[in-house]
């Protein structure tokens, strides 16, 4: 029961101990990953923005710029001029010298005949007006196509701008390598699986692409088409099996085309993931801290709290003893003041009927005889038993008045010598042989010098009754010793050679009433009486006893305090 | 030469009563009172040389009747009679006045001793203030004149 009383309130405590402080730190902890994977992600999805953004700007005025080259050629050069083969080629290496990219130029009348090339192949006759590219042109005069191997077989679109020349439309179209933007898209490489690519809005590749995808193709990831729009995407994607992407697209091209840039989300965050091992090792020995901090305290305090409930205990334990004790003793003492006047009583009828009996006797009423002495013996007995009960009160009423006393300095080694001579005849008489301990210097205590008179003679007498038990009149030795002892107090031990203490009697020693002796020669008060004086005087009296052997009874004192 | 007078004050009858058979037939003069108002009382009309007073009585309790005695009769000696067989009674009567005390229960020859005693020193301090009138009157007869 008083075990799981413990165990309860250790419990109670290190939940508590443990909890409290673990919600704050798990609240700071969560708060700050949030905090710290908002900011990353943020920032990651703010720099792939940046790099779409920027990369759609430098496609798009490549593409402006190739555009306006052909629109210049329109706009100051003639049809007719432009048809004449040199004049064609003289363009075609002006073109050049603007831009390495342009690898043919042709000229188209309004029948979408080829009218004039320049370029690796010979082109010149076909005819060209079914062609969508040719109509388009036509219809919004300028024409950018998506990107095609065609029989040149390397990676190009076509530039076609209408112009109006005599009335007539015609058409100047230009094929221009993509490997320029291609190399730019690919340059892009954010760590290590970051990537940029392009899509035209059928989702067909239109550059290489590092992770897999060839131009022309469709990459098997396809993933959702973002609005048409000005504004930058980003969408986080995946496709069963395979890693999620973090993707940024940005539409070009008048909407054709779709600038991608995409990074694997693991790599993407890595700084978010990296920050987990540090994060988890502060969790961890945070965590660790507050689970050692809470068993440590606990058990202290358990500790604590167990030994100042046994001191309680221990402290109504012998506050109940007291004052039972104390009950006890007033009661016995009016219990004894009681019992006197009833004695006085028949003590005086005695003193009557003997003074009446001399009276009869003198006028030989009474013969004397048998009955006679029988009479007066049985008032002797009367006689000793009112002194035998007389002698009872007077000790209860000893042990009932522990209350007050005259304490004073007294020397130990003058004191014990003097009570010794005071029995030192009967002990003569007896064949006992007192043996004295005295010390060398003087030891002072705070006692009550009858008190301590009192208890002195009670030990030397009982320790010669015992002897006397044991050995008769053969005698025996008694050991007085004075000595300072520990923790600042004096001890007095007075040790005999008599019959022993029965182990049985030994905790019934200082109760009042409890004697061995024969009825009517002890009142069982003695030691009980000396017991209660040596603590009220903040002492101590033990007794250790052999049966056989003999018995030690030590008396410690508190030392006086040597006045300076 | 003057005859011991003894009071009891005791609130036990029976122990009053077989007392005074006792005392009588010793041949000592004896007066009984049960509490301390009695005993004052019986003072007023008796000549008495000691009060054997017992401690705890109903009522006025031996203390406060030996205080009254002593303040209204000062030459008259008191022995306290107590229960208790311990100092302190008997040491707050001696403190106040009392000139000696018996514990009960007490045989009769002591009380008779005590009481003895207590007459005698009496009888000393009687003869004492005496010689001393005896002086006074003689160095100046007219003090005597002037005091009655």
């Amino acid at each position: 029961m008083e075990k799981n009383h413990y165990t309860d309130i250790r419990r109670f405590i290190l939940i508590n101990m443990i909890l409290v402080p673990s919600i704050p730190f798990l609240i700071v902890i969560g708060i700050g990953y949030h905090q710290l994977s908002r900011s990353i992600e943020s920032s990651t999805i703010a720099s792939m923005e940046r790099i779409v953004g920027d990369h759609r700007h430098m496609i798009s005025s490549f593409l402006d710029e190739r555009k306006n080259d052909l629109e210049l050629i329109v706009n100051t050069v003639r049809f007719d001029e432009l048809i004449r083969p040199e004049r064609l080629s003289s363009v075609f290496t002006q073109l050049q010298l603007t831009s390495s990219a342009f690898s043919d130029l042709g000229i188209f009348d309004e029948n979408g005949v080829h009218v004039a090339y320049h370029g690796p192949f010979n082109l010149t006759g076909k005819i060209y007006r079914e062609e969508p590219w040719f109509q388009e042109t036509i219809k919004n005069g300028v024409y950018i196509s998506d990107v095609f191997l065609g029989f040149r077989n390397f990676p190009h679109f076509i530039i076609a701008v209408a112009g109006m020349g005599n009335d007539r439309p015609w058409i100047i179209r230009a094929t221009v390598d993509s490997q320029r933007f291609t190399t730019l898209v690919r340059q892009v490489r954010i760590g290590k699986t970051g990537e940029a690519y392009l899509l035209n809005s059928q989702g067909v590749l239109q550059t290489n692409r590092r992770s897999g995808g060839e131009l022309m193709e469709k990459p098997l990831d396809t993933i959702p088409t973002p609005p048409k729009g000005d504004d930058i995407h980003t969408l986080i994607h995946s496709r069963e099996g395979e890693e999620t992407f973090l993707y940024a697209g940005a539409w070009l091209k008048d909407q054709q085309w779709l600038l991608v840039v995409r990074q694997e989300k693991s790599d993407a965050f890595h700084a978010l993931y990296d920050s987990w091992l540090p994060v988890g090792l502060i969790s961890l020995i945070g965590g660790a801290c507050i689970v050692w901090a809470a068993f440590t305290l606990t058990s202290a305090i358990v500790r604590k709290m167990e030994k100042t409930d046994t001191e309680k205990a221990l402290l109504s334990q012998q506050l109940i003893g007291a004052s039972r004790l104390a009950e006890l003793g007033e009661m016995a003492a009016g219990f004894a003041h009681e019992i006197n006047n009833p004695l006085q009583v028949i003590n005086t009828e005695l003193s009557l009927i003997r003074v009446l009996k001399d009276e009869m006797v003198e006028a030989g009423h009474l013969q004397k005889g048998e009955s006679y002495e029988e009479i007066v013996d049985s008032m002797d007995q009367i006689k000793i038993q009112i002194d035998r009960c007389s002698k009872i009160t007077r000790a209860i009423l000893k042990f009932g008045r522990q209350e007050d006393g005259h304490f004073e300095s007294l020397a130990l080694d003058k004191i014990v010598p003097e009570i010794i001579d005071m029995v030192q005849k009967k002990a003569e008489i007896n064949g006992i042989r007192i043996e004295r301990r005295l010390p060398d210097t003087t030891i002072r205590v705070q006692a009550d010098s009858a008190r301590l008179q009192q208890v002195f003679l009670n030990l030397l007498n009982n320790a010669m009754d015992a002897i006397i038990e044991k050995s008769g009149s053969t005698g025996g030795s008694i050991r007085v010793s004075v000595r300072d002892g520990s923790n600042g107090m004096a001890a007095v031990n007075v040790s005999d050679s008599g019959a022993g203490i029965a182990p049985e009697n030994m905790a019934k020693i200082f109760s009042p009433f409890f004697t061995t002796k024969p009825v009517g020669k002890g009142t069982g008060l003695g030691l009980s009486v000396c017991h209660g004086i040596i603590e009220q005087m903040g002492g101590k009296m033990v007794v250790s006893s052999k049966v056989g052997v003999g018995t030690k009874f030590t008396v410690e004192l508190p030392a006086a305090q040597l006045k300076i | 030469m003057e005859k011991l007078k003894l009071m009891i004050v005791d609130d036990e009858e029976r122990f009053l009563t077989t007392t005074e058979k006792l005392l009588k037939k010793m041949g000592v003069d004896v007066v009984t009172a049960s509490s301390g108002g009695e005993a004052l009382e019986k003072l007023r009309a008796h000549t008495v040389h000691v009060v054997i007073l017992d401690v705890k009585m109903p009522g006025m309790d031996g203390v406060a009747t030996l205080k009254q005695i002593k303040r209204q009769f000062p030459m008259i000696e008191v022995i306290m009679l107590t229960g208790h067989g311990t100092l302190e009674s008997a040491v707050e009567g001696l403190k106040t006045g009392a000139v000696d005390y018996l514990t009960k229960p007490a045989d009769l020859d002591q009380i008779l001793e005590k009481a003895n005693d207590a007459f005698s020193r009496r009888k000393s301090i009687e003869e004492r203030i005496r010689v001393a009138r005896m002086r006074g009157l003689m160095k100046s007869p007219r003090e005597i004149l002037k005091n009655t």
